[in-house]
């Protein structure tokens, strides 16, 4: 008997999704905190100057090209993070359409959708050419 | 020929699976499930406003209106609520996805744990310190 008569198959597609999805959740995890906090409670009340509270030094961050490469990676990720647990809990919920070729498309096609808004946004507001 | 009666019985008939709508109400455990996977929602919003932020850059200067409505910071500490929980929880799990072994030897889940919060906190720190370091 030969052990390797039939050759495992790498099963790629999992191991795609498996990185976007646990990578995404990961980064969301490590950074989001701070940004809410920062950009969305302290700077808005005038606790601490915040980056994006002026025009100037907003704008002026943003057309720093790792700033722009990190802020794509959080969104990308993130996106199909949330896409695949939001279309899980829809199933969790009672909903069984959530598990259709439909659904999958509505969802991940939503996050691609976002990744591309993310990158047009990117390159049109302080572009680096 | 089937009679009738015969017939209608021999249809095929789906099961129907059925669960309470409110399941996920009567026990611990799975309200802090489901308020975990719905933490997805929030940050998907607030991460929705700050591509509007970026976007709204990009307009000039005349157009550019920094966010301070009550309303907005509202917003923002419900979100923040809900991502603290959903770092929380994904950090903890850490412990059990990855496996590490250093010099043949499996590294203790709770060491990963905290080597998670550990990079939680650093990157805070950092990224705390550009937002506030840049601003004027």
């Amino acid at each position: 008997m030969s052990a390797h008569a039939t050759r495992p198959k790498t099963a790629f597609s999992h191991l795609f999704f498996w990185f976007l999805f646990a990578n995404g959740g990961g980064l969301a995890a490590l950074v989001l905190p701070v940004h809410i906090l920062v950009q969305g409670i302290l700077g808005p009340l005038g606790i601490v100057p915040v980056v994006d509270q002026h025009y100037d030094t907003w704008i002026s961050i943003l057309g720093n090209p790792i700033v722009k490469l990190y802020i794509l990676v959080l969104i990308a990720l993130s996106f199909f993070h949330f896409a695949h647990r939001l279309r899980y809990l829809l199933v969790d919920f009672g909903v069984p359409a959530a598990k259709s070729l439909t659904a999958q498309a509505i969802f991940y096609g939503g996050a691609v959708v976002v990744t591309a808004a993310t990158i047009w946004i990117l390159l049109t507001t302080a572009p680096l050419f | 020929m089937k009679a009738p009666a015969q017939a209608a019985r021999a249809e095929p008939r789906s099961y129907r699976w059925s669960m309470p709508a409110n399941w996920w109400t009567r026990n611990r455990h799975y309200f802090l499930y489901v308020l975990r996977e719905f933490t997805a929602l929030p940050m998907a919003l607030w991460l929705l406003w700050l591509l509007y932020d970026i976007k709204s850059a990009g307009s000039g200067a005349a157009g550019f209106q920094p966010q301070k409505s009550p309303a907005f910071v509202a917003f923002s500490v419900v979100c923040f609520l809900f991502a603290s929980y959903h770092s929380y929880t994904f950090l903890k799990l850490a412990g059990v996805i990855m496996h590490v072994k250093v010099l043949d030897k499996t590294v203790p889940p709770r060491l990963i744990v905290l080597t998670m919060f550990g990079l939680w906190a650093v990157a805070s720190v950092v990224i705390g310190a550009v937002l506030i370091g840049f601003a004027r």
